[in-house]
């Protein structure tokens, strides 16, 4: 099947989607079952809400550029924070952590207040790649961070390990990261500027005309994701999509006229390649699980030696995570948990899952990578990938750390 | 060619209804419930929702069968298909359903406990939808369900779902039945499900409830009776029992900060005794091969044979691997020795089950003898 | 709640039909039917 993908994607030159499609099917077809079109479906379904978030996060971020929003956002943070570099980046490192840190989902990040950030950034002389870099990190930097870690959710709910007591072992393991990363990232480049030049560099703001009422859609958006952790009364469980969608109509009445339609088609277009990626992989599992070579893959990696097992966890588990984090947490975080079992599941859960969270830089989804690298309007994200390389050694060396001291981290905290 | 682009896309939405079709066609199918044939023992078939109306006409609704007896005595509780993929806690309850009869006190069955649940496979784990047993009226099939409630029944997924105990769970845990008690009239569908039978255990008066369940081998809670701080005594004296039976049951106690599970909250907001028992079963698990009807029914597999070799597993997995029919004859022994263990503890609510099949019998038979 | 994420994905069903009608090139059009089927059946609450 793998060879059949290669081939189809390289050679051939197919979206991945369908190579995707086609090497499933082809998979099926050698396996024995025929044209499995149930399974082929299921499988894909097995993503749908997360392509539901995707088409309406993307929708949301054309309504904020095509309303002007964005920019009148950016000028505003700029403002703000111009003369203080490190104070700058750390802020902007929280920024882009926050919607992770409330979903556990690091898309939500890049999608939400990552096109925020990147015009700061850049504006200040960072270059392109390396603010789209800094969003990616960010961003899973946040899905790993508390107060929600899905990843640990994933791990714990196939150990029965209750979400509580996770907030000081994911400090642990996400704050030194995010204040090297952000200050290792952004030092060198990043300018102070004077204030007549900051005025120079502002983009066109709406503030004059629209007032407070162009922050409302952001505001919406974020609040609504604080809400998620509660269960207030009437107010119901909305789910991204929905927290989005209402981002998104709100930003209709709050900037810029402009035609939601076409809007929406835009963001079609170009959220369709990771669509129809996430459905393709979605089919690809499947009939990996159907045809046993799923089992075969965990069975390999937990028959190694045990000196080669954190090898192997730190292997295995980012490369997975290039089909799917939360994927990877369920189907190798929850054996690799099981393995070891003698030390403090927070912690190692914790650590796995910082482990795991890289997975959203590597391909073919590669979807922190890949949205960060569109945010810039970058259209390889293969070159954003190559300044993410040493922070996210950073995290993974902390992860594997992490799993190493776990017995003496246990008696300390 | 203007238009060329125009007939493909008319040819590939044709392809898309097709393939909506045809696949939607076997989706459906799972609809379709399972039929059970209740023993001459029967006293009363109920629906769930007549212990919560607001349940009616919805995908949660579910059968009810109750064996009462003249004699007065102790009011009993077996649930089975509180996850769906773990199919000897279902085949159990259908079984007992399908041979008992209440010699003293009641006994209360629910086999299908999520029946939103029997109408889907988890995605990406290459389920069959249904698996076969031969029995002496021919050939029957089973349902092998999802773990969680139908996306369709209970739709969307909170991101975070914060259970009627307060816990923070993952927002796919909101369809799982064993994290929604006690559940909460107004909440999800599953945990409308979960406040049901919060509703039948008040109302049936029942004392001692026993949830089957199954989980993968590498799992370490397996083999076992999870019990319930209040049942402590009763799951010690089931476990000497079982072990003079021969059957090897590990115990463990109930975690009391895991919320939101089943017999948790039993125990806690209903104050019955509460256990939960556990076998193996390599068809959830993640070290499977290939996820065939031979892998539930005869429980064979490689990897798994590998695994235990390797010590990675805490149940011992041979070459003959872990039948369903073992697994079926391990809860019936597990339930046979929680009851005599509950009567010798509470003569004056003693519970007495006739013509309940030995679960020697059917380890050595099958199950398909003793079905209709 | 139910009804807005109907209404969600009829809307994003109509769109996805839209450009399905509106792309050019073959291959894109064929990677969206992988989405366009989970969304239809979705819509008819099938799966
Ligand atoms: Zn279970």
């Amino acid at each position: 099947m793998v060879a059949v993908f290669v081939l189809l994607a390289t050679v051939f030159k197919l979206p991945m989607g369908i190579s995707l499609a086609l090497s499933a099917l082809a998979g099926s077809l050698a396996g024995g079952e025929g044209i499995a079109l149930r399974h082929l479906v299921e499988g894909a379904f097995g993503f749908f809400d997360i392509i539901l978030i995707i088409a309406s996060a993307m929708i949301f971020m054309k309504v904020l550029q095509e309303s002007g929003i964005l920019d009148s956002l950016v000028a505003a943070i700029l403002r703000a924070f111009y003369k203080n570099k490190i104070l700058l980046l750390l802020t902007v490192m929280l920024l882009i952590m926050f919607p992770g840190m409330i979903t556990g989902s690091s898309l939500a990040a890049v999608l939400s207040t990552g096109p925020l950030i990147a015009p700061v950034l850049i504006k200040l002389g960072l270059p392109r790649l390396k603010a789209a870099a800094f969003i990616a990190v960010g961003a899973i930097l946040g899905m790993i961070a508390p107060p929600v870690n899905i990843l640990v959710m994933i791990m714990g709910g196939g150990v029965d390990m209750p979400y509580v007591g996770l907030t000081l072992p994911l400090l642990i393991i996400t704050v030194p990261p995010a204040v090297i990363i952000a200050l290792w990232l952004g030092t060198k480049d990043l300018r102070i500027v004077s204030r007549e030049e900051m005025q120079f560099l502002l983009p066109a703001s709406l503030r004059e005309k629209y007032g407070f009422r162009l922050y409302l859609p952001l505001l919406v958006v974020l609040v609504l994701m604080v809400l998620q952790n509660f269960r207030i009364g009437p107010i119901p469980d909305l789910g991204l999509p929905a927290i989005f969608f209402v981002g998104s109509l709100t930003g209709l009445f709050c900037g810029r006229r402009f035609n939601f339609f076409k809007a929406t088609q835009k963001a079609m277009e170009e959220a369709m390649p990771i669509l129809s990626i996430l459905a393709g992989v979605g089919m690809f599992v499947q009939v990996m699980t159907l045809t046993g070579g799923r089992g075969w893959a965990v069975m390999t990696f937990l028959a190694l030696p045990p000196a080669l097992l954190y090898l192997s966890i730190a292997v295995s588990m980012p490369l997975f995570g290039g089909v799917s984090a939360f994927g990877s947490a369920s189907v190798l975080g929850v054996p690799f948990l099981l393995a070891l079992i003698e030390k403090n599941a927070l912690i190692t859960s914790s650590a796995l899952s910082a482990i795991v969270g890289i997975g959203d830089l590597m391909p073919p989804a590669a979807m922190a990578a890949r949205f960060s690298a569109q945010v810039v309007g970058e259209k390889n994200f293969f070159r954003v990938l190559r300044h993410c390389m040493i922070p996210a050694f950073l995290i993974l060396a902390m992860g594997i750390g992490v799993l190493l001291l776990a017995p003496l981290l246990d008696k300390v905290i | 060619m203007k238009t060329k682009h125009i007939i493909a896309g008319s040819l590939l939405l044709a392809l898309t209804l097709a393939v909506g079709f045809f696949s939607g066609r076997e989706f459906l199918s799972m609809r379709q419930d399972d039929e059970i044939f209740p023993s001459s023992g029967l006293t009363a078939k109920k629906m769930l929702s007549d212990y919560f109306p607001a349940l009616k006409d919805t995908a949660g609704d579910t059968e009810v069968f109750i064996f009462d007896s003249a004699a007065k005595g102790g009011n009993l509780l077996i649930v089975g298909g509180t996850h769906p993929n773990e199919p000897a806690g279902t085949m159990t309850a259908i079984l007992l359903a399908e041979t008992i009869r209440a010699a003293q006190g009641k006994a209360v069955i629910i086999p299908w406990a999520n029946a939103s649940g029997f109408t889907h496979s988890d995605p990406q784990e290459g389920s069959p939808q249904r698996f076969f047993l031969e029995t002496p009226a021919g050939r029957r099939w089973f349902r092998l369900g999802s773990r969680v409630t139908n996306p369709v029944h209970q739709w969307p997924d909170p991101t975070i779902y914060v259970n009627p105990m307060g816990q923070k769970l993952a927002g796919i845990e909101a369809r799982n039945l064993n994290r929604a008690y006690p559940g909460k009239a107004t909440g999800y569908l599953t945990e409308k499900v979960a406040f049901a039978v919060m509703a039948l255990i008040q109302k049936e008066g029942i004392e001692l409830g026993i949830d089957l369940h199954e989980s993968a081998p590498e799992y370490p809670v397996i083999n076992a009776i999870v019990f319930h701080e209040n049942a402590s005594e009763l799951a010690a004296i089931a476990q000497m029992e079982l072990q003079a039976e021969g059957f090897e049951f590990r115990l463990e106690a109930s975690p009391p900060n895991l919320r939101g599970l089943t017999h948790r909250e039993w125990g806690d907001a209903a104050g019955i005794k509460a256990v939960l028992l556990e076998t193996p079963n390599a068809s959830h698990g993640r070290l499977k091969g290939r996820p065939t009807i031979s892998l539930i029914v005869d429980g064979k597999d490689k990897y798994y044979e590998q695994a235990a070799r390797l010590g990675r597993l805490f149940v011992p997995y041979g070459p003959d691997g872990i039948p369903l029919k073992l697994r079926v004859a391990r809860h019936l022994a597990g339930v046979r020795a929680i009851l005599a263990s509950f009567n010798e503890l509470e003569p004056d609510k003693a519970i007495e089950l006739a013509d309940m099949p030995s679960p020697a019998d059917v380890q050595a038979k099958g199950l398909g003898p003793f079905l209709k | 709640m139910r009804i807005l994420y109907h209404l969600i994905v009829l809307y994003m069903t109509i769109q996805l039909v839209w450009y399905l009608f509106r792309e050019k090139n073959f291959w894109k059009q064929a990677s969206l039917v992988l989405v366009l089927v989970l969304f239809l059946l979705r819509l008819f609450l099938i799966e």
